[in-house]
């Protein structure tokens, strides 16, 4: 077996080219070594200390994220804690904080496991995928990226390079405000895995009207799904219990993931438990999501005030 | 006095060495092969490919060592032998120039095994076909009847139930069912085994060891002076490191291997293949109530999971029934329970045996019985809990005993706490008492103080963590008049130390506290005898403080302790040994199997009342403690550091019992969730808000001081406060242990149905 760090992308490319595969923070390919789940690759190259890999920039009003940038950083980001907040929800969510300061987003990603954490809020803020090879580079729509559990359309000597964040506001009308949120169902406040998860964008007018929702999830498929007919425009996004919009836009994106959910049966939850918990974090994503976008101050993950067991009140 | 812990430095640094870190010239790698079936028949171990493999220098089978373990019901082999009973039973051990060598020699090991049909149903396990088909021949107690798949019973029963029961004006009968769950020390265990001559000396990550030495002893078929067990530092037990367990296949491996050999186990592997979880139980109960909410008869069943080999779970029948009884005022009981033969791993001791699931139920019962007749919860238990003079379950007539004072003080302290922050509509409280037995047994200490003052305790206790070993340095310091920091303890090896039962029953204060300190006075005394000649006054006079022995009333009139120290090193050495003294225990009126270990032991019961505030997220079944108030009465409380670690960390792990820690097993009897992703204990981050109040009395029959025993008290009681916090605000309770989120939103459901929402 060799391990070779590398100190360029080109040399990254090489390598992979010669049959080598990638490795940044290790939290999977080693962990899936010990357990015995799959042996380490013959050939790896570390791609941790590429600093052309860590990191962001701004680009057309959106952002790009490097592929090795972790999850720590991401969470401490000014800019994807007030822009793309369901990721930083994500972020905060992942494993343990050792896991949080070495595993990365683009690993995250290209292990495309259906309950991954930054999956479904990538999904709703329309994240598309770099992959690069020695024959060249091109973007994937991140919805079109996974293709079974483990598996992705990248082909063995592509590389994920970044990750590009489109403006959310971008294509709406002056005044829309915008909000996003990642909210999973978890046994325990740390060391978790998402029984499922739900992520929410949503943008709204300055009368609080819906003027579109994304809403994707996580654990209950083969892959992260995103919601389909999920068209609320028009909807008051703040519930009225005493007015007429009945039902609200909760409901219906509760509603829609309860219907489009294919969940299994495992150790961690059965399918029917799944199929209605998917739907009340689907409903809780919205309603976070909304909440931001109307600039109220959330915790950081929203776990904490729209999850399970959220904070309310401090106890004696 | 301070309680800085005389291992915490070591611990937290890194310094400390445990037994996986120990290394020696030569030393060899073991492997186990394991059965991964849960029944079946030994059709043949071919071993030959394996010992053909570079590098491996030894592999072992029933054929090499033919041998049972030594527990009071002999039932199982340290090699399978014919027959394999569940998944995680020994074939065969190698020993290998690496771990990745004798990991692929025990796989290339060829095993031909045809299996059975398990027996993994615990509610048909008793007449279903036998386990231990030849058990008969086993060697066992007195007494074992040998009935089936029935390893042990007991019955407590007492006065007229069917009157009882016919005189009550409600009757409420409740069915509950506890899944098998696991100890899941952080440091998985570890054996290092090697010979000089015809001596053995074994490194072992035991709770036990001069069980480890006996159990050595026996098998090997050596006399105990030729077996030293040394334990370097320990990273946990809680119950699952009791017993003798794979110290003679590692040390007939480096016999074999003619070379050390050492064994580290995976997380897997601790799973899987000890024989100590904490068994699954099946509990029917059913009580009567008077009008004015006092309890008129008990009739209770249990059912417990003993796994495939009983380990030392022979008593568990014993301690579920007494729980099962429970602390309150019976006239008439009638608790029949039975540890049942299955095809799962064995059950054993894991913090508090049969107590944290007895107790669970037969809390949430009492809650559904004070509801039936409308009165509160708490002023319930007030009407019909023990006291003073109130005879118990088995005819002991209590000695002082707080029962009521811990209710109430755990019930004023989390109800003041309401006030300030009152319950939301998804918060509750719920409240639970539990009660624990006191193990008085044999213990000593040897004692030497060296000639610049300074003092060695040679003592048989275990630590495991809980820091009581540590306490025992600050007692003898106390007695001497000198600094904790002037004595060291020397520990956890038997070539050196007097026999113990180590690091089990919450008794290493109880019994080697009176030991230490009896040791100490000898010194003291000849001390005194020393500063008398000195100072020109009386022996009697003489009093030892701050490193010097002075005069009563004139500690002007002094002379150090090292000075003393160093006169009697040119005479009569400081030397001592100090025994626990020999304790009466309660007389028994039960029926048992075998003797009344688990019963004639509460001769200084524990007491304890945890209130839990509990908020649920109704549309998920995902609840959070959010804080849990104790009250317990273990006596005088000497560590107060100590003390308050051990009642926080009993609840952290009772959050998990309650909610999340639970095995699943297959249809083929093997565990489903042998890893910590999947076995789900409490983190940090899940912690309650803990706030303790220790209620110290005088007890009779306590330890040194007045003290009790305190490891295992503060995990009986939390899962039963969760669970009636939960009835509250579902309306029904959860009759399944964990209490899951799954299975609290089912519960909601049913319960929503029923009353028609």
């Amino acid at each position: 077996m060799t391990l070779t760090v590398a100190t360029s992308l080109a040399e990254t490319l090489r390598l992979l080219a010669d049959g080598a595969r990638p490795i940044a923070g290790g939290t999977d390919l080693v962990v899936a070594a010990r357990s015995g789940k799959a042996p380490l690759p013959q050939h790896l190259v570390a791609i941790d200390r590429l600093d052309e890999l860590i990191g962001w920039v701004e680009v057309d009003g959106g952002i790009r994220i490097g592929a090795a940038t972790s999850h720590q950083k991401l969470l401490v980001s000014d800019i994807v804690a007030d822009r793309y907040t369901g990721l930083a929800d994500a972020a905060a969510l992942i494993g343990s904080p050792a896991t949080r300061h070495l595993g990365t987003i683009g690993g995250n990603i290209m292990n495309a496991s259906p309950a991954m954490d930054t999956g479904a809020p990538l999904v709703t803020l329309n994240a598309e995928i770099e992959l690069e090879s020695v024959d060249g580079r091109r973007r994937v729509p991140v919805a079109d990226l996974w293709v079974a559990p483990g598996r992705t359309v990248a082909a063995a000597n592509e590389l994920c390079t970044g990750v590009v964040l489109p403006d959310p506001l971008a294509h709406w009308p002056e005044g829309a405000r915008h909000g996003s949120a990642y909210i999973r169902l978890e046994y325990r406040r740390a060391m978790e895995i998402a029984v499922v998860g739900a992520a929410a964008s949503v943008t709204v007018d300055p009368n609080d009207q819906v003027l579109g929702v994304s809403v994707a999830l996580s654990a209950v498929g083969p892959t992260i799904m995103a919601l389909t007919d999920c068209d609320l425009a028009g909807f008051p996004a703040t519930h009225d219990p005493s007015g007429t919009n009945n039902p609200s836009a909760a409901d219906e994106v509760r509603t829609l993931a309860q219907e489009q959910a294919t969940p299994i049966s495992d150790l961690r939850a059965s399918d029917r438990y799944r199929r209605h918990c998917v739907g009340v974090l689907a409903a809780r994503a919205f309603e976070a999501a909304v909440a931001r976008a109307h600039g109220d101050p959330l915790s950081i993950p929203a776990n904490r005030s729209h999850g399970v067991g959220a904070e309310t009140g401090a106890t004696q | 006095m301070t309680f800085l812990r005389a291992d915490g430095p070591d611990k937290v640094s890194g310094s400390g060495r445990y037994t996986a870190d120990l290394s020696f010239t030569g030393m060899a790698h073991a492997k186990f092969r394991y059965a991964e079936v849960s029944r079946g028949v030994i059709r043949s171990i071919d071993t030959s490919a394996a010992r053909a493999m570079p590098g491996v220098y030894a592999v072992i089978t029933a054929e090499d060592l033919d041998a049972r373990f030594p527990t009071p019901i002999a039932d199982r082999n340290l090699f399978a032998h014919q027959m394999v009973r569940f998944e995680g039973e020994v074939l065969a051990a190698v020993a290998a120039v690496d771990p990745e060598t004798a990991e692929a020699a025990a796989a290339a090991i060829e095993v031909d095994i045809e299996p059975l049909t398990p027996v993994v149903d615990l509610a048909g396990a008793a007449t279903a076909e036998p386990i231990h088909a030849e058990w008969r021949s086993y060697d066992a107690p007195e007494g074992i009847i040998r009935d089936g798949n029935v390893a042990a019973f007991s019955a407590v029963t007492k006065g007229d139930v069917e009157a009882g029961i016919q005189a009550a004006h409600l009757v409420v009968t409740s069915r509950y069912v506890a899944d098998a769950s696991h100890a899941v020390p952080i440091e998985p265990r570890a054996v290092v085994a090697q010979w000089e001559g015809d001596k053995v000396t074994v490194w072992t990550s035991s709770q036990v060891p001069f069980d480890a030495r006996n159990g050595l002893a026996t098998v090997l078929g050596m006399p105990t002076n030729r077996v030293r067990v040394v334990v370097p530092h320990l990273g946990g037990g809680f119950g699952g490191k009791c017993g003798f367990h794979f110290e003679a296949h590692v040390a007939a491996l480096a016999r074999a291997a003619q070379r050390p050999v050492k064994l580290v186990f995976s997380r897997w592997e601790e799973f899987i293949a000890p024989d100590r979880r904490r068994e699954g139980m099946i509990i029917e109960i059913t009580t009567g109530v008077s009008t004015d909410g006092e309890i008129t008869a008990r009739r209770a069943t249990v059912t417990l999971d003993n796994g495939a080999y009983s380990a030392d779970a022979e008593f568990f029948a014993q301690l579920a029934a007494m729980h099962l009884a429970g602390p309150y005022k019976l006239p008439a009981v009638d608790v029949k329970a039975e540890l049942v033969y299955t095809n799962h791993q064995p059950s054993g001791s894991v913090r508090a045996p049969t107590a944290p699931q007895a107790c669970w139920a037969l809390e949430s019962h009492t809650d559904e019985l004070a509801a039936a007749v409308s009165i509160d919860p708490v002023e319930f238990r007030r009407r019909n809990l023990v006291g003073q003079g109130d005879e118990g379950p088995v005819g002991q007539i209590y000695e002082h005993i707080a029962p009521s004072e811990c209710l109430e003080r755990a019930v004023t302290a989390a109800e003041l706490a309401c006030v300030d922050n009152p319950l939301d509509s998804d918060e509750a409280l719920g409240v639970a008492v539990g009660w624990w037995p006191s193990f008085a047994v044999p213990a000593g200490a040897f004692m030497k103080m060296s000639d610049d003052g300074r003092v060695q305790v040679i003592t048989g206790a275990q630590e495991c963590g809980t820091g009581s070993v540590m306490t025992l340095r600050n007692m003898a310091a106390e007695v001497l008049g000198i600094a904790s920091d002037e004595v060291e303890l020397i520990y956890q090896d038997t070539a050196v130390a007097p026999v113990g039962p180590g690091a089990t029953g919450s008794q290493t204060l109880l019994n080697h506290g009176w030991a230490v300190e009896n040791a100490a006075r000898v010194i003291a005394d000849q001390l005194k005898e020393l500063a008398a000649i000195e100072l020109e006054a009386a022996a009697a006079d003489i009093v030892l403080a701050s490193g010097a022995a002075s005069v009563r009333g004139t500690p002007s009139v002094s002379v150090p302790i090292a000075q003393l120290a160093a006169t009697a090193a040119e005479g009569r050495l400081l030397l001592a040994s100090g025994s626990a003294p020999e304790r009466e225990y309660p007389t028994v009126n039960a029926s048992n199997c075998v003797g009344d270990a688990g019963m004639g032991s509460w001769l200084a019961p524990q007491f304890s009342c945890h209130v839990a505030r509990v908020q649920l997220d109704r549309d998920t079944g995902v609840c959070r403690v959010r804080a849990v108030y104790a009250a317990h009465d273990s006596g005088r409380i000497i560590n107060p550091i100590g003390a308050h670690g051990q009642v926080e960390g009993g609840i952290v792990m009772g959050v998990g019992q309650a909610l999340t820690e639970g095995t699943q097993y297959d249809q083929e009897g093997r565990q489903r969730n042998p890893d910590l992703l999947h076995y789900k204990l409490t983190t940090a981050a899940d912690a309650p808000r803990i706030h303790t109040e220790f209620v110290e009395i005088d007890t009779p029959n306590a330890g040194p001081r007045g003290s009790k025993g305190l490891a295992e008290a503060p995990n009986v009681a939390t899962a039963g406060a969760i669970s009636n916090a939960l009835a509250r605000l579902i309306g029904a309770s959860v009759r399944q242990l964990p209490m899951t989120a799954e299975r609290v939103w089912e519960q909601i459901q049913a319960h929503n149905q029923e009353v028609g929402q």
